[in-house]
């Protein structure tokens, strides 16, 4: 059954997996999850997600965006 | 070195390093726009505005979040207003009972099967996923995950206090995995591979697969 140290962990899940816990709380959680097989794979499946979702910037500029956006730098620079 | 040579350097400069994130600026704006012609516009708008402001750029700080504030502006001032796909949900009308209960452990059994169907997941099926969130969401969890910008710079990216911030986050991500699971439910990846066979296969013992 969950307790308080469940709740906790999963309510912080995403600040833990972020890295935006102070360290004593980090340590906290990561210790409970150690010994909680359940949450730790509520982290294990969002740490996942988190890091499929990482790979999603992968697009390069088209040529001609960049030619676009070069185009428009030197007209402003030629007005100023 | 003269006042003129030394603005000159520091333009080029700018210029330089501002252009160094025209991929990322256009794979972001992909996922904000949703579409190839819209994502061009807006990369392009994004970089005339920057070049036009660039004096109220401070030299040595952060340049990337800089410019991510000004397409993530121009995105919700003009391009989410004339959007070519149909208007999908708002944030704000995502209630929360729509959203699986905080604080729950999922069954044993059902999370493992959940995290053997995301290991089947391709990339399109994340970006689809990614796609169907609400803006405001669809923005904080890619400015967290694919950029990897703390709290605090998506604050100031998005302009809303860190609160709301952690708020789009964690609604945001709930929902994706909402998204996902439905996903991995049609796409036949729950049935695949049966969860009580896994521990089996895993450790070897599985003579007949």
């Amino acid at each position: 059954m969950p307790n308080n140290d469940c709740e906790q962990a999963l309510d912080q899940i995403f600040e833990y997996i972020d890295h935006e816990l102070p360290d004593d709380e980090l340590r906290h959680i990561g210790d409970h999850l150690k010994e909680c097989p359940p949450c730790e794979a509520e982290h294990r499946i969002n740490e996942k997600i988190k890091n499929l979702v990482g790979n999603c910037g992968d697009e390069v500029a088209p040529d001609e965006l960049r030619s676009r956006v070069l185009a428009t730098i030197k007209s402003a620079r030629s007005e100023s | 070195m003269n006042d003129t040579a030394m603005n000159d350097t520091q333009e080029m400069t700018f210029e330089v390093e501002a252009l160094s994130y025209m991929d990322q600026l256009y794979a972001a704006a992909l996922r904000m726009t949703r579409n190839g012609a819209d994502a061009e516009d807006l990369v392009q708008e994004t970089f005339a505005k920057a070049f036009a402001a660039q004096d109220k750029f401070t030299m040595g700080t952060n340049l990337k979040a800089w410019l991510y504030r000004i397409q993530t502006n121009a995105f919700i001032n003009t391009y989410r207003k004339k959007q070519r796909q149909p208007k999908r949900s708002d944030a704000d009308t995502i209630e929360d009972w729509q959203l699986s209960a905080a604080a729950e452990h999922t069954s044993t059994g059902l999370a493992s099967a959940e995290d053997n169907a995301l290991d089947q997941m391709g990339d399109g099926d994340i970006k689809q996923a990614l796609a169907d969130l609400p803006d405001d969401f669809r923005m904080a969890v890619y400015l967290s995950d694919v950029e990897g910008f703390a709290y605090k710079e998506i604050a100031e990216i998005m302009d809303t206090p860190v609160g709301t911030v952690m708020s789009r986050l964690h609604r945001g991500r709930k929902l994706l995995r909402e998204n996902l699971r439905e996903y991995g439910a049609e796409r036949g990846f729950y049935d695949k591979r049966p969860v009580a066979n896994k521990a089996n296969t895993d450790s070897g013992e599985a003579s007949d697969a």
